[in-house]
């Protein structure tokens, strides 16, 4: 792979990850839900678009839609019963929930059409590529760097005018565990946060069909519980409650991430053995961020009305 | 397989998650957060006592009982170095907190031992069969620590002074803070207990299946769902906790769910319908959602938290 195909791969991770990211922060960041599930829409999205586009043959547009329409769907059914739980409760049941779905596509071979070397834990091939015989082999991934920054423009200036509006402040007062002030103010606690897990998992549905389209490849083991602490890692990092923050977040943990591959290079270190303290970085950062600077490299602006 | 069979397992899976869901539940009690990397820390026990069972050729008695004790200073360690400076922030900041511990200390070992399943040096184990169930001699133990081990708690927490510093440290830190009881002293004593005991219930899971890094996180949720379903903080929630799941999760698999549904012959819906064994995993994903939606403090949650 060259310098620039490798950059270009970078950038379009930024970008998928960006989305997440901001998906997460809205959750966590703004409204204090700790998702420890996010990882759930990644893989819903993904595999609704896969059932769309590949096993019913329609445009990308529709599984783009789709992806999301199902995400934010979940989001909304599984807070439904839980909005009320308490944070620590929240994280498990979140968790549990990103597992059961993804234990569903581990499982069920059928919904992405079935076959020996289709679906369940052979993972689906031969997603279609949007617009793909338009461009040469070289030129379509700067073509997708381009689809994946559009939306990641629209999630930020969605999810900035969410959070700037009355609506971002009713969640931040919940946050703060106010929610006394919100009830007094007229607002159910229990409806923002589950809109704010189904406008979550709408942008996280996003991503996973930004991803499934361009590695053209997905398996449920894409999917562990790891992608949502890579996450997290970048939502508290970049500042949590910031918008710029959690973007920000995403390229640093994303240069992190794909930097120390190179290492191998020059150090005499295996695969599994680099691939693990890569993670113990990625703990140690959180731990370090969480201890010595709370607010992450972008603080939340606090305004005083 | 025979009811007895089925009986049997779900005894021994219960003794193997109280082991681990009393430790979750005391450190909740006492420094009120859910810590994620309380398997984790298991993990280290599980493979301390590979490293001297295996390498170093220690029998896997005392490497389990030398491993554990480790792992309970490992955690002490791990407290003063990051939760005690973080006593003052609030349960969420300390859960991710946790979170990141267990990151790094998983990959910590996966790093150091591979990602690769490994077994203890202990002989095949032989069943002991009989018309109605068979069971090895290493599932008998692991029956007996468990019963033994909540005994042993319930004498700490009732007849010895720590025991009861914790409780009252548990009921009002304020109130036994000023009453004497020194408060981070009994925190180091709560991690040390919870941790060892995890760390035993690691090893005998590993000693009766294999060894993988990952183990600690595939057997999280249904210790979280044992020690919420129990009541979390409640320590003998935990226990009873452990043994619900325990049936439940060996009974999910056993029972004709097709006879439930028509009501053992009554109404006329004649399929066979099993739980697939590949769901194993989601019966306490399940079960953890259930209760949480009917009993969110548990079966013997306490009341006082709003």
């Amino acid at each position: 792979m060259g310098f620039f195909n490798f950059l270009v791969y970078l950038a379009i991770m930024m970008g998928i990850y960006g989305i997440l990211s901001l998906s997460l922060n809205l959750q966590y960041g703004f409204t204090g839900l700790a998702n420890f599930g996010q990882v759930a829409f990644f893989c819903l999205g993904a595999y609704t678009t896969t059932i769309i586009t590949l096993t019913f043959g329609m445009p990308f547009v529709l599984g783009l839609l789709g992806s999301m329409a199902i995400a934010g769907l979940f989001g909304y059914i599984i807070s439904i019963p839980t909005a009320d739980l308490r944070e620590d409760y929240w994280a498990i049941v979140t968790l549990a929930a990103a597992e059961i779905v993804r234990m569903f596509f581990l499982n069920e071979d059928w919904v992405v059409g079935g076959g020996a070397y289709r679906g369940g834990a052979f993972g689906v091939g031969g997603i279609p590529q949007p617009l793909k015989s338009y461009f040469s082999p070289q030129a379509y991934p700067l073509f997708y760097l381009g689809i994946v920054l559009l939306c990641l423009f629209i999630t930020y200036l969605i999810i900035n005018k969410l959070t700037d509006s009355p609506f971002g402040r009713v969640l931040k007062s919940i946050r703060e565990g106010e929610d006394r002030l919100a009830q007094a103010m007229g607002k159910d606690v229990k409806k923002f946060r589950i809109k704010a897990m189904a406008v979550g998992g709408m942008f996280g549905g996003l991503a996973g069909c930004l991803w499934a389209h361009y590695y053209g490849f997905i398996s449920p083991n894409q999917f562990l519980p790891l992608e949502t602490f890579i996450v997290w890692a970048m939502v508290i990092v970049g500042g949590k409650g910031n918008n710029k923050g959690a973007v920000l977040g995403a390229v640093i943990i994303i240069i992190f991430y794909h930097s120390t591959r190179f290492l191998k290079d020059y150090v005499p270190i295996d695969e599994v053995t680099l691939a693990s303290l890569r993670m113990v970085a990625i703990g140690v950062l959180i731990v370090i961020v969480m201890l010595f600077m709370k607010e992450g490299l972008i603080k939340e602006k606090k305004r005083i009305y | 397989m025979t009811i007895a069979q089925v009986i049997i397992n779900s005894i021994i899976r219960a003794s193997e998650l109280a082991l681990l869901s009393l430790g979750l539940t005391i450190v909740y009690d006492i420094l009120k957060f859910a810590n994620f990397a309380h398997t984790e820390f298991a993990v280290i026990g599980v493979y301390l006592a590979f490293f001297l069972n295996v390498a170093l050729g220690i029998p896997i008695v005392p490497a389990a009982i030398i491993a554990s004790i480790a792992t309970g200073f490992f955690s002490i360690l791990i407290d003063k170095a990051v939760f005690k400076r973080m006593r003052n922030s609030t349960g969420i900041i300390i859960m991710v907190t946790s979170m990141g511990v267990a990151i790094a200390l998983r990959n910590t070992v996966r790093a150091i031992w591979g990602a690769d399943a490994r077994n203890y040096a202990i002989p095949l184990q032989r069943p002991i069969v009989t018309p109605w169930f068979r069971i090895t001699s290493l599932q008998i133990w692991i029956i007996i620590i468990g019963v033994l081990a909540m005994v042993v708690f319930y004498l700490l927490l009732h007849y010895t002074k720590l025991g009861k510093a914790m409780r009252a440290s548990s009921d009002n830190p304020e109130l036994a803070q000023a009453s004497g009881i020194a408060t981070e002293k009994i925190i180091t004593y709560v991690w040390f207990i919870a941790i060892s005991f995890a760390s035993l219930g690691g090893i005998l899971i590993g000693m009766e299946t294999y060894i993988l890094p990952y183990m600690g996180f595939a057997i999280i949720i249904p210790v979280f769902c044992a020690t919420i379903m129990g009541g979390i903080g409640n320590p003998y929630g935990a226990m009873l906790g452990a043994l619900v799941l325990g049936f439940a999760e060996n009974f999910g698999l056993y029972i004709d769910f097709g006879k439930v549904i028509n009501l053992g012959g009554i109404l006329p819906f004649s399929r066979e319908l099993f739980i697939p064994t590949g769901y194993k995993p989601a019966i306490s994903f399940v079960m953890l959602i259930i209760v949480l939606l009917i009993r969110p403090r548990g079966i013997l949650g306490k009341k006082k938290e709003g």
